[in-house]
C-alpha cells in the first residue's frame, strides 16, 4: 500500500523527469562519441597530409582550417559596420514606427532559411555579378546570414544603457558623435563583443549556403584572390562523411568535425563566458 | 561629422533594399519554371527533372513528416527538462543542463549530419530492420537533437520569468504542486514556449545538412502516405543535392530556385504569425 501512495504522490514528477533524461543525457553523450571518435585520428599526419594519398586527404587540414576562417572572418567584418549602423540609426535617428519597422524586418531576415541565402547569392553574386565560386561570394552570403544576430544584439546592448546616463550626456552638450564614442562605447561594448564572436560562431557552423557558392571540393590551400573557391572544414566533413566504403575516410571526417567543434566551442563559450562576466559587473 | 546622419541613413535604406532584394531576386529566379509548369506542380508527384517532371508534393510531404515528428518529440522533452531545472532541482543542476544545451545548440549541422549517418542509421538499420536506415525517421530524429536545446532554452527562460510572488500565493492558498504547474506557472510560460516552438520550427524546416546525409535523397511519395522508415526527399536535401548539378539557366535549375521560394515563404509566414501572436498578447 505504501509504495502506491508514493507512487501516486509522485507520478507527475517522476514522468517529467523520465521525459526530461535524454535532455539531461545527450549533450554529454554527443560530445564524448564525437571526441572518441575524433581525437585519436587528429595527428600531425593527418593535419599535414605527409605521406597520405588519395581522396583529397593528400593535402591535410591546413587548407581547410584556413578557408572556414578566411570565410567567417570575412563574414563579420563586412556585417560588423552594417549592424552597428543599424544599431545607431535605431537608436538615434528612428521614430518609434520606423523602429517596429525594422524590428519585423530583422525578424523577417531572420526566418529565412540559410539555404535560401545560398540560392540567392548563387543567382545574384555566382551567376548575375559574375563573382563565380568565390570566396568573396561566400563572405557575403554569410554576412546577410549573420546580419540579423549582430543587430539584435547590438540593439540590446544600446537598449541596456540608461536613460539617465544619455540624458545627462545630452545635457552636457555632447553631438552625435561624442555622445557614441565618450558614452555608449565605453557601456556598449562587452555586449557587442559578445555578439560579434556568437557571430563568428555561426559563421563557423554555416554549410549549405556555401557549400555550392564559395567552396570546391579539394586543392587549395591559400587562395590566391578573394574571386577564388576555398575549401572548408565544414563542407570536408561533407565529403568525406559519404565516402561509406572507406572507414579511414571516415575517421578523418570525425577528427574534421572535433576541429571545427573546437573551434565553434572556442568563440561560442568566450562568447558567453563574457556574457556571465558582464552580468555579475552590472549587477555588482 | 557631418556624415554621420546620411551614413546612418544609407547603411538602413541599404538594408530594406536586401529584405527587399530576397525575395525579388528569388521570383525572377523561379519565374520561367513557373511560366513553363504552372502552379499544378505543387500537387505533382513525380519529379524526374530530365523528363522534365517536377512534381514538389513528395518533398513537401517530406518536409513535413520531419518536421511533425521532430516536434513531437522535442516538445515534450524540452518543456519537461525546463519544468524539471527550474522547479524542481538545484540552481546548480539548472545551470549545468543549461551550458549543456548551449553546446548542443553550438554544435555545427554538419556534424549532427556525421552523428546522424554514422551513429544513428545503424541503430535504426539494425533495430528496424531496414535495408539502410536512409529515412523520414531518421532525419526526424537528429531534426529533435538539433532543435531540443532551442525549445528547452527558451521554456527555461519564459519559467524563470513567473514571479515568485505568483508561487507563493499559489502555495499559500494550498494548491498542489501540480496544480501550480498546471493552473499558474504554464499558463503564464506559455506564450514564450510557443514562441520558441514556432522558432524551433522555421529553424527544422530550414536544416539542410543534416536532413540531407540521412533521409536518402529518394524523390518520390512514402507508401502509404504513414510510412516514415522508407528514404525519402525534403525540400531542404532536394536542393542541397541537386543545385550542383542544375545548370544556370535550365528549367531544373529555376525549379530549384522555386524550391527556395517556397521555402523562404513558409519560413516568412511562420514568423509572421509568431510575429502577430506576439503583439496581440
Amino acid at each position: 500500500m505504501m509504495f502506491w501512495k508514493v507512487l501516486k504522490q509522485y507520478r507527475v514528477k517522476g514522468l517529467l523527469i523520465l521525459i526530461s533524461l535524454p535532455a539531461l543525457v545527450l549533450p554529454t553523450i554527443c560530445l564524448v562519441y564525437i571526441l572518441w571518435q575524433g581525437l585519436p585520428v587528429l595527428n600531425w599526419q593527418t593535419l599535414s597530409g605527409e605521406g597520405v594519398t588519395g581522396f583529397g586527404l593528400e593535402h591535410g587540414m591546413f587548407g581547410q582550417i584556413w578557408g572556414s576562417l578566411l570565410l567567417m572572418l570575412g563574414a563579420n567584418v563586412l556585417a560588423a559596420p552594417v549592424a552597428l549602423g543599424l544599431a545607431l540609426f535605431f537608436n538615434l535617428y528612428a521614430n518609434h514606427n520606423t523602429q517596429r519597422t525594422i524590428f519585423t524586418l530583422l525578424h523577417l531576415l531572420q526566418s529565412i532559411p540559410p539555404i535560401v541565402y545560398g540560392l540567392f547569392g548563387l543567382f545574384v553574386f555566382v551567376h548575375l555579378l559574375h563573382l563565380g565560386i568565390s570566396l568573396l561570394a561566400g563572405m557575403i552570403i554569410l554576412a546577410m546570414i549573420i546580419l540579423p544576430l549582430l543587430v539584435l544584439n547590438a540593439l540590446h546592448a544600446l537598449k541596456a544603457i540608461s536613460v539617465e546616463q544619455t540624458e545627462s550626456a545630452r545635457s552636457l552638450g555632447l553631438n552625435d558623435m561624442q555622445l557614441i564614442c565618450r558614452v555608449w562605447a565605453p557601456l556598449a561594448w562587452p555586449t557587442m563583443l559578445t555578439g560579434q564572436l556568437l557571430g563568428m560562431a555561426r559563421a563557423l557552423s554555416e554549410t549549405a549556403p556555401i557549400l555550392f557558392t564559395a567552396t570546391v571540393f579539394s586543392g587549395v590551400l591559400w587562395p590566391s584572390s578573394i574571386f577564388e573557391p576555398v575549401t572548408t572544414l565544414q563542407t570536408h566533413i561533407f565529403y568525406l562523411a559519404q565516402e561509406g566504403g572507406n572507414a579511414h575516410v571516415v575517421s578523418i571526417a570525425w577528427g574534421a568535425a572535433t576541429l571545427l567543434i573546437t573551434l565553434v566551442l572556442l568563440f561560442s563559450l568566450t562568447a558567453l563566458l563574457l556574457r556571465r562576466i558582464d552580468q555579475h559587473h552590472r549587477i555588482s | 561629422m557631418i556624415l554621420l546622419k546620411p551614413g546612418l541613413y544609407l547603411i538602413t535604406s541599404f538594408i530594406a533594399l536586401l529584405v527587399l532584394a530576397v525575395p525579388f531576386f528569388l521570383v525572377q529566379a523561379s519565374a520561367p519554371f513557373w511560366a513553363s509548369a504552372g502552379i499544378k506542380v505543387l500537387t505533382g508527384t513525380e519529379w524526374f527533372p530530365y523528363e522534365m517532371l517536377f512534381g514538389m508534393l513528395p518533398a513537401i510531404i517530406g518536409s513535413t513528416w520531419a518536421i511533425l515528428i521532430a516536434l513531437f518529440i522535442a516538445i515534450p522533452c524540452g518543456v519537461a527538462t525546463a519544468i524539471v531545472t527550474t522547479e524542481l532541482v538545484s540552481s546548480s543542476l539548472a545551470s549545468a543542463t543549461r551550458m549543456g544545451m548551449e553546446v548542443l545548440a553550438a554544435i555545427p549541422s554538419i556534424v549532427y549530419g556525421l552523428i546522424g549517418l554514422w551513429l544513428l542509421l545503424p541503430l535504426l538499420q539494425s533495430s528496424f530492420d531496414l535495408l539502410s536506415g536512409h529515412s523520414l525517421l531518421a532525419a526526424g530524429l537528429i531534426l529533435a537533437l538539433m532543435i531540443l536545446p532551442l525549445i528547452t532554452l527558451m521554456s527555461m527562460d519564459a519559467l524563470r520569468l513567473v514571479s515568485n510572488t505568483q508561487r507563493e500565493a499559489g502555495m499559500s492558498l494550498g494548491l498542489s504542486w501540480e496544480a501550480l504547474l498546471f493552473r499558474v506557472l504554464l499558463p503564464q510560460a506559455w506564450p514564450a514556449i510557443r514562441g520558441g516552438i514556432l522558432l524551433a520550427m522555421g529553424r527544422a524546416l530550414g536544416e539542410t545538412m543534416a536532413v540531407m546525409l540521412v533521409v536518402g535523397s529518394l524523390d518520390r511519395m512514402p507508401e502509404p502516405i504513414m510510412n516514415i522508415l522508407q528514404p525519402a526527399q525534403t525540400l531542404t536535401s532536394r536542393i542541397g543535392r541537386e543545385i550542383g548539378e542544375a545548370a544556370f539557366g535550365s528549367i531544373h535549375f529555376s525549379a530549384l530556385m522555386a524550391c527556395g521560394l517556397l521555402l523562404a515563404l513558409i519560413g516568412l509566414s511562420i514568423s509572421l504569425f509568431a510575429h502577430t501572436r506576439v503583439v496581440k498578447a
